[in-house]
């Protein structure tokens, strides 16, 4: 009957977040008829197309390591990533009546929105690699360390970015249909189904600048122990990753009544 | 205590920037049932928003030690695919009723509102007056210091209206109440502080029915009250 009424900020915060969660399962896996298993199947579907178009061609991307795992390092931390970008510039639309709840802001639903897809992220990549590694597709690993640091530092870029695109999002829902634009060439450059190295040495400087090209390939230099990423570079992607993180924090503090506030 | 503190807040029509008040400064004292009543359009809605911390003003602030509810009865957050158990159960959680208690609520939730096994139905088969009994059901689940009522009464049959009316009875032993409603007796019944909001600003008067009395003497007289809305 009585609400918790010495509640802190950060119980606060943590009720939001977790009845969001679970309200957020619900709608996004609850009604489909395998339910919770669309979870794995999502992504699965998607990694398993494209990397079994590839592996048709034959082509093998890099020696020693299976096509099929090579794709799979790079498409998977991109969906999240476009997710998280998409999810960021319609949190503010989408969620509007959670907004008459006092303590629910667009940042919590931007927060659970990046911190779900993140999960299933990381949830479909070990899944999908411990079922291909039964059916024989394997190679040597390589990092844990490495791959837990990646990707604390991949979740502050995909939560800085989502942050940021709710902002510009609300603020110009004209640059929304520009998003899935920003996203696909980025498909292209983000070294998701090839190697740095396949591309001519002049344009390197230019697509060494890609954060998400620094993810994807100490993916799989933490996944497998052959594989070197000639641009890999960890410090570019951790001071890449805070500065995106603080810039999305910076833009939605400065602009978030705006968010919410009538015209 | 709820304090406004130089508040503005203002709309963006076709004709430029349309105010609704500007530089409100008010002291609400503990205790009080504050009622809200205008003209359509006069902002009287956002106002018991902004008072509720769910909208902004454009400057100013409001300050106040009291928890304040949701618009009692809104039916805007839920979302249709889940059942009104799920949808209960995640309004219960933002307010961090978890386990045990979340289901004692939600059976009374049930049971006041009258919905049965549509309970654990989608929102979205649910009629009109099946939604808000639902949402006003919920609004009595969690215990604030302020309620925000904003024309509920005006909403279900006249069963429903008559459980609303007793439920605010009980609420106004433990808690205060801030009405929005164009119902003259009901504000007179609940309200001990009046607000009202006209052409020329906003207006506060410690007894509702000197707000009333205003709200009144700008009712619609033939011809020349119409030709001075115009203006």
């Amino acid at each position: 009957m009585h609400p918790n009424i010495h509640r802190n900020p950060w119980q606060i915060q943590r009720d939001v977040i977790r009845a969001l969660l679970i309200r957020e399962m619900k709608t996004r896996f609850g009604k489909w008829r395998l339910g919770y298993a669309w979870v794995l199947l999502e992504p699965a579907m998607h990694i398993m197309l494209l990397a079994a178009l590839f592996s048709f061609m034959g082509r093998e991307f890099y020696p020693g390591i299976p096509t099929m795992l090579f794709m799979l390092a790079g498409i998977a931390p991109f969906i999240c990533f476009s997710n998280a970008f998409g999810k960021g510039v319609a949190a503010v639309e989408s969620n509007r009546g959670l907004f008459n709840y006092r303590q629910l802001r667009p940042f919590d639903a931007v927060l659970t929105r990046v911190l779900l897809e993140f999960a299933v992220y990381l949830f479909s990549l070990v899944a999908l690699l411990v079922i291909l590694a039964w059916f024989g597709v394997t190679a040597r690993f390589n990092d844990f360390l490495l791959l837990v640091g990646i990707n604390l530092l991949f979740f502050c870029f995909c939560l800085g970015i989502s942050l940021t695109m709710c902002v510009v999002g609300t603020k110009f829902p004209e640059a929304a249909k520009f998003a899935p634009m920003i996203v696909r060439p980025l498909y292209f450059i983000s070294g998701v189904f090839f190697s740095l190295e396949q591309v001519p040495q002049e344009y390197h400087v230019y697509l060494a600048w890609n954060p998400l090209l620094h993810m994807i390939e100490l993916t799989r230099e933490g996944l497998f122990a052959s594989y070197h990423g000639m641009f890999a570079d960890l410090p570019y992607l951790a001071t890449s990753s805070l500065v995106m993180l603080a810039f999305g924090l910076l833009v939605y503090r400065s602009q978030w009544r705006d968010l919410v506030r009538s015209q | 205590m709820i304090e406004l503190r130089n508040l503005t807040k203002s709309f963006k029509t076709p004709a430029g920037r349309k105010v609704l008040f500007r530089n409100v400064n008010a002291v609400f004292p503990e205790g009080k049932n504050i009622g809200i009543l205008g003209r359509n359009g006069a902002g009287k809605s956002t106002l018991l928003r902004i008072m509720g911390g769910i909208d902004y003003p454009d400057s100013g602030r409001v300050i106040t030690d009291q928890r304040i509810s949701w618009p009692m009865g809104l039916s805007g957050g839920f979302q249709g695919s889940m059942t009104g158990r799920e949808n209960a159960a995640f309004i219960c959680g933002l307010h961090g009723i978890w386990g045990g208690a979340k289901r004692k609520v939600l059976d009374r939730v049930q049971e006041f509102a009258e919905i049965g096994d549509y309970f654990d139905a989608p929102v979205k088969s649910y009629s009109s007056g099946m939604r808000s009994r639902l949402a006003f059901g919920l609004s009595i689940a969690v215990d604030f210091d302020y309620y925000l009522v904003d024309e509920v009464m005006s909403v279900g049959d006249a069963h429903f209206k008559h459980k609303c009316e007793q439920v605010i009875a009980e609420k106004r032993k433990t808690a205060n109440f801030i009405i929005v409603a164009h119902s003259m007796p009901i504000l007179k019944k609940n309200c001990d502080v009046g607000i009202y909001l006209g052409p020329s600003g906003l207006q506060i008067f410690d007894t509702v029915q000197e707000a009333i009395a205003l709200y009144q003497q700008g009712l619609p007289k033939p011809a020349q009250a119409a030709a001075g809305a115009q203006k």
